[in-house]
């Protein structure tokens, strides 16, 4: 499936919602992180059953500092 | 497998990331600025689409090692620690409120947390109403349409009162849904810690911490923690409009991307490295002086030289009930005693030979203040009065020593005056 995430195309597989990608992309605070879905905030609540589509845009933002490096 | 407990979070804590060498003990990440792979990684970390560390005034690992211990222990949403306790109380009150708005605070304060109130945040067009805080009308009462935070201490200092905190909450729970607009409950829990109070469970929605005191190992290092307790969220802040559709997370997001940053008080790392080896040894140190200070305020109280003993810990304390309930059947490490007047009071302090003449609290060695000549030297008559700081008012900060020795000292000096 192709997304659109920080503003750079990428492919991604075994995907279905946005705790999937969350956890591919190896974010290790997922209660810290924001998700903007095609303009919209994302409730954290509604994370494990927003499912993704082909051409989603998809914004995350972080606001407690590092640890990662994945992400 | 259970939630692990309290001394197992104090010491383990919740390291994103094992350390490259895998040191047991966090090391201390003392740089600046941390190096990315290219152009527009930074850009992105800038632009918090990243989650790194780029420059340590805003994150940095060894501060955010400690930060994540904290907020395990007071089971928030996420903490930020600060360069001191007043910085944490100026960060908090400078994201949340706008010119025009209000504060309604307890009237018996730390005297420094009082002089940022009624001086410095009143030239910024902020006012702070002053309450007696155990009078819920008066409470009720002063709170209107711009009042965006009501803010108490868990044990007031030095009255030693203790606010019923969960009618506190109500109060402000029913003024948010009545007008529709945001009333936070701020609490600094600095005489208490998580070990005694969890403010999550009372529905306050931010505590503030002066780690300096029991948190940092005994006051090893100045330093403060803001813990946002997940229980607000955060609608209805005019401060917070532009990170409003961040929803819960916008009281963070404003702050470390804004406030912190711009104020600059951060916490460094070398002290958050201290701080994080405080906390392991944090219940084993309040236990202690919490044993000793029930066990000297009832030596006091019986004393024919002292005239009365503020510490709710007591059985006939009006606060007795209460403390128990809110603070896990112990009542803190600090009480206050009154001898008749100013010229007593110096003479029983001079005379002391193991208790310390110093301004703080918490510390493993017992201390002890006479507040109306320092820490409210700067107020008049009438506001100490409404403080209830007499001359004869004298603080006692009870560290972790034998408390034979402690009585032995206080009994000597008594006998002086």
């Amino acid at each position: 499936m192709r997304l659109t995430i920080n503003g750079k195309e990428e492919t991604v597989s075994d995907v279905v919602n946005i705790s999937d990608l969350l956890k591919i992309r190896g974010i290790e605070t997922p209660e810290m992180v924001s998700v903007e879905l095609n303009s919209e905030i994302l409730n954290r609540v509604d994370f494990e059953t927003t499912q993704l589509k082909e051409n989603d845009q998809i914004e995350l933002l972080f606001f407690m500092g590092g640890g990662q490096t994945r992400g | 497998m259970k939630k692990p407990g309290f001394d197992t979070k104090a010491v383990h804590g919740d390291v994103l990331k094992e350390d490259i060498h895998k040191a047991i003990r966090y090391p201390i990440y003392a740089g600046v600025a941390f190096h990315f792979e290219s152009a527009e990684d930074i850009e992105d970390a800038f632009a918090f689409r990243k989650p790194a560390h780029a420059y340590s005034r805003v994150t940095n690992p060894t501060v955010e090692a400690f930060e994540r211990k904290m907020n395990g222990l007071e089971d928030g949403r996420a903490a930020v620690a600060t360069a001191s306790g007043m910085a944490a109380i100026s960060n908090v009150f400078f994201n949340l409120l706008k010119q025009g708005e209000n504060i309604v605070s307890a009237n018996s304060l730390f005297g420094n947390t009082y002089s940022f109130f009624k001086k410095t945040l009143k030239n910024f067009g902020i006012e702070t109403r002053f309450v007696d805080i155990d009078d819920l009308d008066q409470v009720r009462e002063a709170i209107n349409g711009k009042t965006r935070a009501l803010f108490l201490e868990t044990i007031s200092n030095p009255k030693m009162n203790v606010p019923d905190i969960t009618k506190i909450v109500e109060i402000a729970r029913e003024k948010r849904e009545a007008r529709d607009h945001g009333i936070a409950v701020i609490v600094d829990g600095t005489v208490t810690t998580p070990y005694l109070f969890k403010g999550k469970e009372f529905g306050v929605d931010l505590v503030i911490h002066s780690s300096t005191k029991l948190i940092s190992g005994g006051a090893t290092s100045i330093g403060g923690v803001i813990v946002d307790l997940g229980n607000c969220e955060w609608s209805g802040f005019p401060s917070l409009e532009d990170y409003k559709k961040l929803g819960e997370l916008s009281f963070l997001a404003r702050l470390r991307k804004e406030v912190y940053r711009d104020l600059g008080a951060c916490m460094a790392p070398q002290i958050a490295f201290l701080q994080s080896l405080g906390l392991e040894t944090l219940s084993l140190r309040v236990e202690k002086a919490c044993k000793n200070t029930l066990e000297l305020a009832g030596y006091l109280a019986r004393h024919d030289k002292v005239i009365r003993v503020n510490y709710p810990g007591l059985p006939d304390s009006p606060f007795h009930a209460l403390a128990k309930k809110q603070f896990n059947n112990r009542f803190g490490g600090v009480l206050t005693f009154e001898l008749p007047d100013k010229q007593t009071s110096f003479t029983f302090l001079n005379h002391l030979k193991i208790i310390r003449r110093a301004s703080n609290l918490g510390d493993n060695t017992t201390l002890i203040i006479h507040p109306a000549s320092t820490l409210f030297q700067e107020y008049t008559m009438e506001e100490k009065e409404n403080m209830d700081v007499s001359e004869g008012l004298i603080r006692l900060s009870v560290g972790i020593e034998d408390v034979e020795d402690l009585m032995e000292d206080i009994e000597q000096a008594l006998h002086k005056i």
